[in-house]
């Protein structure tokens, strides 16, 4: 194929495969602890931070996912005891992260191009460090779902039970939104900003509409996010389209065959 | 030594309505307890307490001689919780949920054939009828074969074979196992029939005592007196 002789296209393949699959298995847990609304949460909070990393002139990289992490254990910390529901605390980061950033668009002249070069992202740009770090953030997904594997099932079924059953219920909620939160900073370079959540939620509930187990589930879930973004690109390359949009717009038909299939598969 | 024991507790949501007020109780190892009660009595709210969920503002509570903030041992204990409101998406076969507590290969076989699990371990929890789900959840709470067992509103919504299924299973711990059960349940006539005690509760503890004790108090409680006028036969 003519497109992988391109050494971009190799990485931004690469690198998407990376991102989607993290985002997608993730995601899983996500939709079924209902917070699905957290992956647009802390991208928009995420976008706060790359506007501070360029305001301190610092890595944008490591100081966004540092402020990414502390941003989705605020959310968690907001939310213990049901003392401010889920929804709500995701909603103020949300709206907060962009605030942050236009506040700082304000007062420094000059950043403009670059911070909005984040909110749409671009796969094919992917940067060699910027392939480390998904890299790291996969290897640090499988493993943490590997590990935490049955303590997580039961943890997304009941907190309750999982407390009852000896699950740290309070780490593992604190750990997942930290991990949550370094899936998503590495998935704006993939699809921006905007866009960020899209990877966690779509392929996602496509896994859990085609999975007949929890274990399915997940695997259909990382196929369907390596779909979307390897024919994403594919397609992106051909008809030069944007490739965030091209990935999004497959896993969005993808989710709906799948939905068409479930619904066919009940009648 | 107790099982489980209270002491003058007192619970608030926020801080200023009591919904647990001057709260003593104790049980002893294999006493079969049910909790009785009106709406907002404090029976859920209390279940949650001995679990640990909530911090008393006042008062102890100790499982098995530990005070239940520093208590650690929760294998000791199984808790089968209301009706769980679990996502309709949720995936998991029932071999894969019990399989994410109980390790043991002999333990899952056990209590697989115990509650008569075999025929829906290849089906998804979600799909299962009610009665099904909650022999499930007993599956779970009696995983590392706990010493205490605590059933929130067990019965609600399970038909008659179900809830017939249930209570022998519970009698079984009791007798043969000498397990030690505490059930909060609106099914008065289960409760009087089959525990040893019964702990009426409304806000504080109006009686606590054998069901012949109870019936007048729970008519009280519950404003319905002859409730159990010539319907009932202890």
């Amino acid at each position: 194929m003519e497109l992988l002789s391109y050494d971009f296209i190799q990485r931004g393949i690469l690198a998407g495969i990376l991102i989607g699959v993290s985002s997608a298995l993730i995601g899983v847990y996500l939709i079924l602890k209902r917070l699905a609304f957290l992956g647009a949460g802390l991208s928009h909070a995420a976008f706060g931070g790359i506007a501070l990393s360029f305001l301190f002139g610092v890595e944008p990289y490591l100081f966004t996912a540092i402020f990414t992490v502390a941003v989705a254990n605020l959310v968690q910390f907001l939310t213990k005891g049901k003392k401010v529901p889920g929804d709500t605390a995701i909603a103020i980061i949300f709206s907060s992260g962009i605030a942050l950033a236009v506040l700082i668009l304000g007062i420094v002249k000059g950043f403009g191009e670059n911070l909005f070069s984040y909110l749409f992202g671009n796969i094919l740009v992917v940067s060699k460090r910027e392939l480390t770090y998904a890299f790291g953030v996969f290897l640090i997904v499988i493993f943490y779902l590997f590990f935490f594997y049955k303590k997580l099932m039961i943890l997304t079924f009941s907190e309750e039970l999982a407390k009852v059953k000896g699950v740290n219920v309070k780490l593992m909620n604190y750990s997942f939104s930290s991990l949550t939160a370094l899936v998503i900073v590495a998935s704006i370079k993939a699809v921006g900003i905007i866009l960020a959540s899209s990877l966690v939620v779509i392929p996602a509930m496509t896994g859990l509409l085609l999975g007949s187990s929890f274990l399915m589930s997940l695997i259909w879930s990382a196929v369907v996010s390596l779909i979307s973004v390897v024919g994403g690109i594919v397609v992106a390359f051909y008809y030069d389209l944007p490739p965030s949009g091209a990935i999004v717009g497959i896993s969005l038909l993808l989710f709906l065959l799948a939905y068409l299939l479930r619904h066919l598969s009940l009648k | 030594m107790p099982i489980v024991e209270v002491e003058n507790l007192y619970f608030s949501y926020d801080g200023k309505n009591w919904v647990l007020e001057d709260v003593s109780f104790s049980v002893e190892k294999g006493e079969f307890i049910g909790i009785v009660g009106p709406n907002g009595a404090g029976k859920s709210t209390l279940m949650k307490l001995l679990l640990g969920f909530y911090k008393p503002q006042r008062g102890k509570i100790y499982l098995f001689g530990q005070e239940v903030q520093r208590f650690k041992d929760w294998k000791m204990v199984g808790y089968v919780p209301q009706r769980l409101s679990v996502e309709h998406t949720f995936p998991a076969k029932v071999k894969e949920l019990l399989s994410s507590v109980i390790t043991d290969k002999k333990e899952f076989s056990y209590l697989v054939e115990y509650l008569k699990i075999e025929p829906i371990l290849e089906k998804q929890f979600n799909k299962l009828s009610g009665g099904q789900q909650q022999r499930v959840l007993l599956a779970l709470a009696l995983s590392s074969n706990p010493e205490l067992i605590l059933l929130d509103e067990p019965t609600v919504g399970l038909d008659v074979h179900a809830v017939n299924h249930l209570i022998n299973v519970l009698l079984d711990l009791r007798t043969n196992h000498r397990k030690t059960i505490l059930m909060v349940s609106h099914d008065l006539g289960i409760l009087l029939k089959h525990c040893d005690k019964i702990l009426c509760l409304n806000r504080n503890v109006c009686y606590f005592g054998p069901p012949e004790g109870a019936i007048d108090y729970i008519e009280e409680v519950f404003g319905l007196r002859g409730l159990f006028d010539g319907t009932l036969k202890l």
